[in-house]
């Protein structure tokens, strides 16, 4: 007789156990650390929308108040932040972003409903980690307009600056059509000019067509 | 047929069909955000407008430009020779065919590098290389090589040796009379500018 026919529970049982391993083996596979929670097309949706700012004016109440609610992030590298930063801020540099202390500090700020503003020399530097940190879930972080440089030049009158429009990008400061204008007098041939000298787009290789 | 062989052959088909109803992501092939975010913190991205606009007058075949803004303010005014791929489209299947192909160098252009570094850290995500970010952007270029603003006359000779490489991109993008000088120095035209350092580099 077959071994299987001769003891059947036994069989049922191995199986069984086998079975219950595997699921609990991918139940408590352990999760990455972060991972994205915006898709890439609710990633652009938000940039479209209207990004979270946190305004140059706004630091004077933080700064004067130290209110618990918010929290300044300075994501430039120690050296730069020991020569001079903005009052009350801490030292988060770029590169120790992904350690994983930081990211739990992140998340139990996140958890306790409290503002992150991020900033860096000018807000470029920062705009790369602000996005990051937004696409992986944290609704939380504002970046700071202008960036540091921006407020050293004005951190005595920081009030002022609500009528100023300097700390704004994104919009041109020139008009380009004019500025660009051929200065002989002849008009700016669009056709000319915008064409793309080279358009080259990335085919599909047809694998059955050649070889490999 | 023994009864354990029947469940256990029921019990794999189950598990078979089961895989059936596997949903599969929508979602692009993406890198791990540690990784991105790694890529984010380098600062090797950023290309000048005189590094731009030294590729375009060369005719360099692996520059692509492209354009973020939105079509009107495209087709307001371009840099000559660049594709205009607004946010909002940037995931159409036509224009993704732009990004990763091998040797070329693409640039993004905004009118300043806030948008076109934001759709950097986009492509990023997808795993895309090859991608650049023109510092500075739309402003920057009428403001170095449109405009060139002239360098005081004791300034290192660097200072003036770019100058004399944008006075030359301004003759080529805008057609500009060459201003004849007596003497290099000579302060022609000071126009002040309250940004003193585009003079001597970028933005």
């Amino acid at each position: 007789m077959h071994i299987h026919e001769r003891n059947p529970w036994r069989t049922l049982i191995a199986v069984s156990v086998f079975v219950v391993i595997l699921v609990i083996g991918f139940l408590t596979m352990p999760k990455p650390l972060i991972e994205y929670e915006k898709s890439m097309d609710e990633s652009i949706e938000a940039l479209l929308n209207g990004e979270d700012y946190f305004y140059p004016w706004e630091l004077e109440d933080v700064i004067a108040n130290k209110p618990d609610s918010i929290v300044l992030f300075d994501i430039r590298d120690n050296f730069v932040f020991g020569q001079g930063h903005i009052p009350g801020a801490e030292n988060l540099s770029a590169s120790t972003l992904a350690d994983p202390d930081n990211l739990e500090r992140l998340t139990a700020l996140r958890d306790m409903g409290v503002t992150i503003v991020l900033y860096g020399e000018n807000e470029l530097q920062a705009n790369g980690p602000w996005m990051f940190f937004r696409q992986v879930g944290f609704n939380n972080i504002k970046l700071l307009l202008g960036g540091y440089e921006y407020y050293k030049a004005n951190e005595d009158d920081l009030y002022s600056t609500i009528d100023d429009d300097a700390y704004f990008s994104g919009f041109p400061r020139f008009n380009y059509a004019e500025m660009a204008a051929p200065k002989d007098g002849s008009d700016l041939n669009a056709d000319q000019d915008n064409k793309p000298v080279q358009v080259r787009r990335r085919e599909k290789t047809n694998v059955a067509a050649g070889g490999c | 047929m023994n009864r354990n062989y029947i469940l256990l052959t029921v019990l794999m088909l189950v598990l078979a069909v089961g895989t059936l109803f596997l949903t599969t992501d929508d979602e692009p092939k993406q890198i791990a955000p540690e990784e991105l975010l790694q890529e984010i913190i380098q600062p090797t991205r950023y290309v000048t407008t005189d590094q731009v606009a030294k590729m375009i007058i060369q005719g360099d075949p692996s520059l692509l430009m492209v354009d973020v803004r939105s079509a009107d303010e495209y087709n307001e005014y371009a840099l000559p020779g660049s594709v205009n791929i607004p946010l909002e489209e940037l995931l159409n299947e036509g224009n993704m065919g732009y990004f990763g192909v091998p040797g070329v160098k693409v640039v993004f252009i905004s009118n300043d590098d806030i948008r076109a570094d934001q759709t950097w850290v986009l492509t990023k995500r997808l795993g895309v290389d090859g991608t650049y970010v023109m510092k500075g952007g739309l402003n920057c270029w009428m403001q170095t090589i449109i405009e060139p603003s002239q360098p005081d006359a004791d300034a290192p000779s660097v200072d003036h040796a770019l100058y004399a490489f944008r006075k030359g991109a301004q003759i080529y993008f805008t057609g500009a009379e060459s201003a004849t000088t007596d003497d290099g120095n000579v302060e022609v035209q000071v126009r002040r500018r309250e940004k003193t350092n585009v003079a001597a580099g970028g933005c």
